[in-house]
């Protein structure tokens, strides 16, 4: 019997555990705050979004509050995008590359703990990310719009134009949109060998299901079979990130539809489970 | 020769992974699609054109990103600082980009389409020797082009806007101070007054219009109408401010439906009852 070799140990001696998820979730948590990364980003973050008063002189089209509202979120999901796939990788490949995988798997862990504490450590520290510029651009937009209400009461006849409730539950989407872009990340990474790849691996696909709406419009008009079953199957196999894009309400004092947010919610936990099972299921096909 | 299996795993494991993924987005496809029909619906769709405009300048990312309004924002600025230059093909380009990018505010179409149809032919007859050098059919036959090119570009923008009466006057200004054309101009002029939030401006100068083009019969039966429906005093439980009454200028309509009355004969008996 061979009882020296310690994988075939590792997650079939022991039952499943919530709690060594936890210590793996807390412990990629610690180590992502502390890397600068972490707070490098969440400082432009934080800057830029203040900063959007300043920058407002620019604006050409559209209202004040729009603008400040746009310019908010593009920082959230700029920076937010950038932390989500760079920690991943760098999270995940520290521990391979300082061999502390071999250790933690040597011990009765299973993979898939490993993988989804992985993943919750990321989407916790992405959730920090989303709160901290969603709760300064919700000050920003109070601050201005309040000022604006001093200055030029006849606008603001039917009371407040934004929706501040709105603005928590699209910090929210943005988090599990996040969520769904952490965990494909950790797909990649799940077989991938270095970070780098991972990393710019993991920019494509965020490119690529902003643009999957295009590959479901263009389905129609594909001519060739061979294309259009082609096209169709790009469309199926990445999650559409345009749909997650529900900011464009909030600027002009129309409300986010709630059965809209639960579905896109749902949308994205959908994609969380699958993404992060298959790479659970990539990880334990790994020879580490 | 032993078939070894190994060899196939991660091939194997890529491929289960992706038929996992299509079969997931299948499934899933149901219960996504109203939700992405609702965000269509409020907001236009980036187009692969405007992506593939903004690739070359490098701002995809941003793009993709959430920066929409702010990235066509750049590109107007970039719009203007090619405008000073004079440089047709570019402006013409850059116009077109920031509408691709980011087609909700009026604003880019109506001055899009003023340096399409007013700068431009100047541009052009600039270039081509002067006003002195180029002959008036010429001239005419560029005021022509350039309007042509503005008014499709203004019609582009009702895909986006429908019920929008900025870009009627904007038609109709294209075609009285450009074209010379003061049909097609109170034509658009008066279905910019129809629409809803339309300018009080856009029913008088209609009128107006039908005036020059000798039509006051027609003229007068449009003041009529639209005196009634102006704002004549405040009333805030209406939601009429004093600015709406001042822009109505109803007492400027009841002006010129009196002299309207003097040039069709219309006697006493006849007249508008106010």
């Amino acid at each position: 019997m061979n009882t020296a070799f310690p994988f075939p140990l590792s997650g079939r001696s022991v039952p499943f555990s919530l709690g060594r998820l936890g210590i793996v979730a807390g412990n990629t948590f610690l180590e992502a705050v502390r890397q600068k990364l972490f707070n490098f980003l969440l400082l432009l973050a934080v800057a830029l979004v203040a900063s959007a008063q300043l920058f407002r002189e620019f604006n050409f089209g559209s209202s004040e509050l729009k603008f400040i509202s746009d310019f908010g979120f593009g920082a959230m999901v700029f920076f937010g995008s950038t932390l989500t796939i760079a920690a991943t990788a760098q999270l995940f490949f520290s521990e391979i590359e300082n061999r502390t995988a071999l250790t933690i798997l040597a011990k009765p862990i299973w993979r898939t703990e490993f993988i989804f504490g992985k993943f919750l450590g990321v989407f916790a520290v992405v959730g920090v990310f989303c709160a901290l510029t969603t709760i300064l651009l919700l000050g920003l937009l109070y601050h201005r719009e309040t000022a604006l209400m001093t200055a030029n009461p006849e606008a603001f006849e039917a009371g407040r134009i934004i929706h501040y409730g709105d603005l928590v539950l699209m910090g929210v989407l943005q988090w599990l949109k996040f969520g769904v872009l952490a965990a494909f990340t950790l797909l990649i990474a799940s077989f991938s060998n270095t970070n780098l790849y991972t990393v710019v691996m993991g920019f494509f696909v965020l490119v690529i299901c902003h643009l999957q709406y295009l590959a479901r419009d263009a389905y129609g008009s594909v001519a060739s079979l061979p294309l259009r079953l082609l096209v169709q199957l790009l469309g199926y196999i990445f999650p559409n990130f345009q749909v997650f894009n529900l900011a464009d309400q909030i600027g002009i004092g129309v409300g986010i539809d709630a059965a809209v947010f639960l579905r896109v919610a749902g949308y994205a936990l959908i994609y969380i489970a699958v993404i992060g099972a298959l790479a659970v299921y990539s990880f334990r096909n790994r020879e580490i | 020769m032993k078939f070894n299996l190994a060899a196939f795993r991660p091939a194997l494991t890529g491929f289960l992974v992706v038929v996992a993924l299509a079969l997931t987005g299948a499934a899933v496809r149901p219960f996504e699609e109203p939700a992405w029909q609702f965000v269509k619906s409020k907001q236009p769709a980036l187009k692969l054109d405007s992506l593939q405009g903004a690739l070359g300048q490098g701002v995809t990312v941003g793009l993709l990103g959430g920066f929409r309004a702010i990235v066509a924002d750049f590109f107007w600025i970039k719009t203007n600082a090619v405008w000073e230059d004079n440089d047709l093909p570019k402006t013409q380009t850059f116009i077109k980009l920031v509408t691709a990018i980011d087609p909700r505010p009026l604003y880019f179409w109506q001055n899009g389409s003023r340096m399409i149809a007013y700068d431009m032919p100047n541009w052009r007859i600039t270039e081509e020797g002067g006003y002195d050098v180029v002959p008036q059919a010429r001239q005419r036959k560029i005021d022509e082009q350039q309007s042509a090119v503005a008014l499709n570009y203004l019609n582009e923008a009702f895909g986006h806007h429908p019920d929008a009466p900025l870009l009627h006057v904007e038609i109709a200004n294209v075609y009285l101070n450009r074209l010379k054309d003061t049909a097609s101009a109170a034509e658009a002029y008066r279905r910019a007054a129809l629409q809803p939030d339309a300018p009080y401006y856009a029913g008088r100068i209609y009128a107006e219009l039908l005036r020059r083009l000798g039509r006051n019969a027609e003229a007068y039966a449009w003041l009529k109408q639209l005196y009634r429906t102006l704002p004549k005093e405040a009333d805030a439980a209406k939601g009429i401010t004093p600015f709406q009454v001042e822009a109505a200028m109803a007492p400027v309509v009841l002006e010129r439906i009196r002299e309207l009355e003097g040039e069709l004969n219309i006697l006493e008996l006849q007249a508008f009852r106010p």
